[in-house]
């Protein structure tokens, strides 16, 4: 894995370039992951993430909280070589990187032990040691992988919790130092430590001990706990912290966050020296029926930060979900029709949202690094607070909970009983 | 221009199938067809560009669903379904009528229409010939079908008579009714139960009216696969040559190539799209299912012939580990599952056309079936249009073998799913 800094600015954060293989592609950073779920990106098969989100290789975010089950097959799929694992998902040609814990699902809190570190699967509770991680790794094959970490930490987490996090992730990653020779794929050493200064730089100095070319890069956790939970952080309280991290470390290695920050707290968090992040903000707004309509570009339209696809006002709304869009979902369909497969539970509805979601994150993104690279952040980040010089705008993301009723349905059939 | 024209394009010299092509409105449709269910306006997770990439010419729509939601008014204003769902070709829907008679336990059929509760808000309401064909105009879809009087295929006694009857009557009110025949084409449905008599007068009176083509109604409920094959035989010797004849609810692999030889052109079910959200696989010899632990390690594609998008990137594997987990494993095999029946019909044709089709009809069942016994009504079916299959090695004497795709269409069953989610 290679990281090179094209520049750093007080004001804009960093523009970076990561390759993870000698032969592969280059990616510019702030890079933005694609978060998958079993391997697929959420709803959308290879062929309509081709089609009609990008054609251009991608680094997929594999959760082994999704993926646990598939480690017998992969280990079976990668023994014949020349195919590895984004082949196995059915994306090949794109680059993966290997999570513990999905970020676009609230991770439980509760598990922990002294050896071991919870995994919580679809199945429920899977207890992994150190050597079965390392196991699991090597049939997996991932391009890049995150060193054993555990992350149960938020802002409320109390001292004796956040001092436990950074102890246990120490005493998992010296096995995985030791052990790590048995797997070819890249090691990002994970940084935990809640919102405690002096436990995240001792995290910190764990990794800093290690010899030149331990690991490729750091993975920033236990600030959230996943899915809705990285929506609403009190960034006030979190970018202290992360400046505090980030100060510690040298430059020349990437550093990752996951999670479904909102998109305000995302520039900051890059202005702050992050480098990677994911889609799983765009997933969390599809899987609550929000299609994501905020502004990155100046202009003198109004604009919202979502569109409420379960709102009834849409019902005969035939105009696309946002206005010069040109995404399939806005060039071919409406908000009615939208709005209609929200209502019947039909499963077009949460891939048409993906579609657009991605394709407006991803178009954020490229405004990102543009932005980056003038050196105009800033900018951004005030255009994106006010939208337009309004209030502050809330990009929290609420859990969606309405009950489609009967009495949404139409009269269709209405006529009287003769 | 008429909005339905027909022209048979060959016909098999040995048994009763044809090819052919017939033009609407928003697409042409090579037959004999298969046309996929969707429902409330959507194919379970596929995108309308990827049923044209699949070469879908024809969806089929619900009326009664759709009158609910989005609702016939919501319809209207976008300009019909076509626009509403973004699909450019062709659609045929139903009446209504069969979906009200099995969804609502308390429907009940007089010679005004349908009697029920509605589900919006309990009222006593009614579905009228008339009042079907209203909503079918807003609807806009190419083909429409009559309301008719919708008995159990195992009911027998005077009722099958009177309905035979009423669906005669009540063709005459929606003919009366449709209001757009200059862009839609409304197709009477035979009825008649399990009784040749009466199929043949249905038939007869129903050739009497200006129709440019023919539902076959009544069948695929639960009646034995003997009587089912004749029936189907029944109406396609006494239905017109000309024009294109639908055979309501059928959609099983095998049951397809028997009533193409028994000259049927166009052909639903949702089984294709039901049994992959089960995670269950289409493949010429019946059907996968993909959760079993064999699947596990298997590194092959569903079928290694099948040109889908599916079979290019995805093994057994992979599929086996998503299926009925991930919702994308849902759109991957629906998409499978499609595929697999525009094959099937686009092979027959071109079978059809190098009148070759007695030999794909063997070859098809000997695949299908490999080492089991082919069920003695496919034999007979095939015997009674001129084609013989060969003798299976051992003599099998059991009559109503089930279908090798396991169960029987349950169209109910799913039915009352979609409500019970709604
Ligand atoms: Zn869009
Ligand atoms: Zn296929």
């Amino acid at each position: 894995m290679k990281f090179a800094i094209e520049s750093i600015s007080k004001n804009s954060g960093r523009l970076g370039q990561l390759r993870v293989k000698d032969s592969g592609p280059e990616f510019r950073t702030p890079l933005l992951l694609q978060t998958t779920k079993g391997g697929s990106i959420p709803w959308l098969s290879a062929d309509v993430f081709e089609s009609h989100v990008s054609r251009k290789p991608q680094v997929l975010q594999f959760t082994l909280s999704t993926m646990d089950q598939m480690t017998e097959a992969l280990a079976l799929w990668n023994c014949g070589g020349g195919r590895g694992l984004s082949d196995y998902v059915g994306l090949p040609g794109h680059l993966n990187i290997l999570l513990l814990r999905d970020p676009c699902e609230t991770t439980p809190s509760r598990g922990n032990d002294r050896d071991i570190q919870p995994l919580f699967t679809r199945r429920g509770k899977e207890s992994l040691t150190p050597e079965r991680y390392m196991e699991m790794v090597s049939s997996l094959k991932p391009d890049i992988y995150q060193g054993l970490s555990d992350a149960d930490t938020n802002l409320e987490s109390a001292k004796k919790r956040v001092q436990k996090s950074v102890d246990r992730t120490e005493k998992f990653m010296h096995y995985i130092y030791e052990h790590r020779g048995k797997v070819e794929s890249n090691l990002l050493a994970p940084i935990v430590g809640g919102y405690n200064t002096f436990a995240r730089t001792q995290s910190i100095k764990h990794a800093r001990e290690q010899p030149a070319g331990s690991y490729g890069g750091y993975i920033f956790e236990g600030f959230h706990t996943n899915g809705l939970t990285a929506t609403t952080l009190d960034s006030t309280k979190l970018l202290p912290i992360v400046e505090h991290c980030v100060k510690q470390l040298e430059d020349d290695k990437p550093r990752i966050m996951p999670g479904a920050f909102s998109p305000l707290t995302l520039l900051e968090l890059i202005r702050q020296g992050v480098d990677v992040f994911d889609t799983s903000y765009a997933y969390c707004a599809s899987f609550n029926f929000k299609a994501l309509t905020f502004s990155f570009v100046q202009d003198t339209v109004e604009h919202v930060p979502f569109l409420d696809i379960t709102d009834e006002a849409i019902k005969e709304d035939f105009t696309p979900p946002l206005g010069n869009c040109s995404c399939l979902t806005c060039q071919k369909h409406t908000r009615a029709y939208l709005h209609h497969l929200y209502k019947t539970n039909e499963l077009l509805g949460p891939i048409l949202l993906m579609v657009h979601n991605l394709h407006h994150y991803m178009a954020f993104f490229e405004i990102i690094r543009e932005s980056v690279a003038k050196d105009t952040l800033p900018q951004l980040t005030e255009l994106v607070r006010n939208q337009n010089g309004k209030s502050q705008v809330d990009y929290s993301i609420a859990a969606n909970t309405k009950v489609v009723s009967k009495a949404t349905m139409g009269k269709g059939f209405a006529a009287a009983a003769v | 221009i008429p909005p339905l024209t027909y022209k048979v394009v060959a016909e098999c010299s040995v048994s009763k199938a044809r090819a052919g092509l017939m033009t609407l409105r928003h697409s042409e449709v090579n037959t004999p067809v298969f046309m996929p269910v969707g429902t409330q306006g959507t194919l379970k997770g596929i995108l309308p560009d990827q049923l044209i990439e699949l070469n879908c010419q024809i969806l089929l729509g619900n009326t009664y669903h759709l009158g609910l939601r989005p609702g016939i008014e919501t319809l209207k204003k976008a300009g019909g379904l076509h626009k509403f769902m973004g699909w450019p070709r062709a659609i045929l829907t139903d009446s209504g009528g069969f979906q009200m008679v099995s969804l609502l336990q308390l429907a009940e059929i007089d010679e005004h229409g349908v009697n029920f509760r509605s589900p919006f808000d309990n009222s006593q309401c009614m579905l009228t010939p008339e009042h079907s064909i209203q909503i079918q105009n807003a609807i806009g879809a190419d083909i429409m079908m009559q309301l008719d009087d919708v008995v159990k295929t195992t009911t027998i006694g005077p009722r099958v008579e009177e309905a035979m009857e009423r669906t005669i009557r009540w063709v005459d009110r929606c003919i009366e009714a449709h209001a757009r025949d200059d862009d839609q084409s409304l197709f009477p449905i035979v009825q008649g139960g399990l009784d040749v008599p009466l199929r043949q007068r249905c038939v007869s009176a129903l050739m009497e009216r200006q129709v440019r083509g023919f539902a076959v109604g009544g069948l695929s409920g639960g009646e034995s696969k003997h009587d089912f094959w004749r029936m189907v035989d029944v109406c396609t010797g006494y239905l017109p040559r000309d024009k294109p004849r639908y055979l309501m609810g059928v959609g099983f692999a095998a049951d397809l190539v028997v009533c193409v030889a028994l000259g049927i052109d166009m052909f639903d079910c949702v089984f294709p799209t039901r049994t992959a959200r089960f995670g269950c696989a289409l493949v010429g010899s019946g059907q996968l299912n993909l959760k079993q632990p064999k699947y596990k390690l298997d590194m092959e594609p569903i079928d290694k012939d099948c040109e889908c998008s599916t079979c290019k990137r995805y093994t057994r594997s992979y599929l086996h580990h998503i299926a009925t987990n991930e919702s994308v494993s849902c759109s991957l095999l629906s998409i499978h599952n499609v595929a697999y029946q525009l094959r099937l019909m686009r092979s027959m044709r071109e079978a059809i056309q190098r009148d070759e089709f007695p030999q794909f009809v063997r070859d098809f069942m000997a695949s299908h079936f490999q080492s089991d016994p082919i069920p003695a009504w496919i034999r007979e079916a095939l015997a009674a249009v001129n084609i013989q299959l060969p003798a299976d090695p051992e003599k099998n004497d059991e009559q109503e073998q089930k279908p090798k795709t396991e169960k029987r269409q349950e169209t109910e069953d799913l039915d009352k799913e979609q409500v019970a989610t709604s």
